[in-house]
């Protein structure tokens, strides 16, 4: 047993390491660890991940409400749209073939790929549109002096969009989809990059939670993988959260979209040897 | 944003941002006892029990049989530890639904009925979504 579990533990633990790391939270990493190494059926190494981004979520969370960066508001409305997504990806995915959710998981692995190379800048807009500003939806993020900068926030119903997919993939493939959040508020809604970081990361957990509950409550999830995996992504989350200011984070990031594309074609392979 | 609306959202988000990382973070830190027990309850007195599990889940993605809340407890009462980390997994799925109880509850309060409703419909939906599971 003690075997079984250092493994499970090393490598939850390295899926949140890298994760954090990588700002791509550990789900992307764990559900390919799973099943690749640890040989766990898709269906159960997806429950047991969504079950561990929800306490990934809420430990990084902690400090981001506290400092003022996550846009609570946006996130509230936005989770209408995940939730919804996510409750009807995670009902699918009961009905969905393994090989067919491994190919639908290596397309987003390439995606978070993508988005971990894409330049990242940031850019705060002066006014909301009035949809965004009834909602009271604006905000204010700390600048690099400390001072605080207001932002404005446009075209809610295309990010509430984006989020309802997002939601899908949550609950399908048990990640965070954090890529889908970010680019939804970044590119969509015109957030500042940071603050959509922030909000998706808080987001997460509902989607997340969402996506769990159908699958704990159909009771698809199994405890001697699942427990074992929450205690291990958390703690490496953490670790990496500590690790990540003294790292190169550039440099990281590539060796990372080397691996996700590694992981993404063996995914892919294997579901197309058995479709 | 007149004067008034501008106070009562700035004190929303006072309360929104000082409750919130303490709910995450008490739940958080709850549920990994438990399921830190589960896992402690196995190697003590259940090793083969986790060893055949995780087999059986390997080879032929077995599950165990499904319990009802009650009987997690009962399980976990009498020193189960698959009960123990089953109710550990249900605890930290509280930690999302406990916090948009909490937001429904401070905006019912504030009278603030946009975010009444998108809170309401957010619980809503996590609730669906346990109903569904229990169809299949």
């Amino acid at each position: 047993m003690l075997i079984i579990l250092a493994g499970l533990f090393a490598l939850s633990i390295g899926a949140g390491f890298v994760g954090a790391l990588s700002g791509l939270g550990g789900g992307v990493f764990i559900v390919p660890g799973l099943v690749i190494l640890a040989h766990i059926p898709m269906h159960i190494a997806v429950g047991a991940s969504l079950i561990s981004v929800v306490a990934t979520s809420a430990g990084a969370s902690v400090a981001f409400v506290r400092d003022g960066w996550t846009n609570l508001r946006v996130a509230i409305i936005l989770e209408c749209a995940t939730v919804t997504g996510a409750v009807v990806g995670a009902y699918m995915a009961g009905l969905i073939s393994p090989p067919i959710l491994e190919l639908l998981f290596a397309l987003m692995m390439l995606q978070s790929a993508w988005f971990a190379m894409k330049s990242q800048g940031e850019f705060l807009l002066p006014q909301s549109d009035v949809l965004c500003t009834r909602l009271r939806l604006g905000g204010q993020t700390p600048d690099d002096d400390g001072t605080m900068r207001s932002y404005g926030v446009v075209n809610l119903p295309g990010g509430a969009a984006l989020m309802v997919i997002a939601g899908m993939i949550s609950g399908l493939l048990g990640i965070g989809a954090g890529a889908v959040k970010v680019t939804a508020m970044d590119y969509l809604m015109k957030l500042p990059l940071k603050v959509s970081s922030a909000t998706s990361n808080f987001m997460i957990g509902v989607t997340a939670g969402a996506g769990a509950l159908v699958f704990l409550s159909r009771g698809d999830v199994a405890a001697t993988v699942a427990a074992p995996v929450a205690l291990g992504v958390t703690a490496g989350a953490l670790i990496g959260g500590r690790v990540l200011p003294c790292v190169n984070v550039g440099a990281l990031r590539r060796l990372f979209v080397i691996i996700l594309v590694l992981i993404a074609i063996e995914m892919g392979w294997r579901a197309f040897s058995r479709i | 944003m007149d004067p008034e609306t501008a106070f009562a959202t700035a004190e929303e988000d006072r309360i929104l941002r000082t409750w919130t990382p303490l709910i995450l973070r008490i739940i958080l830190l709850f549920s990994s006892i438990v399921m830190a027990l589960g896992i402690a309850q196995s190697l003590a007195f259940a090793p083969g029990f986790f060893v055949r599990r995780f087999h059986a889940i390997q080879s032929s993605g077995q599950l165990h049989a499904r319990d009802t809340v009650a009987q997690l407890l009962d399980e976990m009462r009498h020193g189960d530890p698959h009960g123990t980390m089953t109710i550990g997994l249900y605890l930290l799925t509280l930690v999302p639904l406990v916090r948009v109880a909490f937001t429904f509850g401070l905006f019912l309060q504030e009278r603030d009925f946009v975010y009444v409703t998108a809170t309401a419909y957010v619980l809503g939906a996590l609730v669906v979504g346990v109903m569904l599971g229990r169809i299949g």
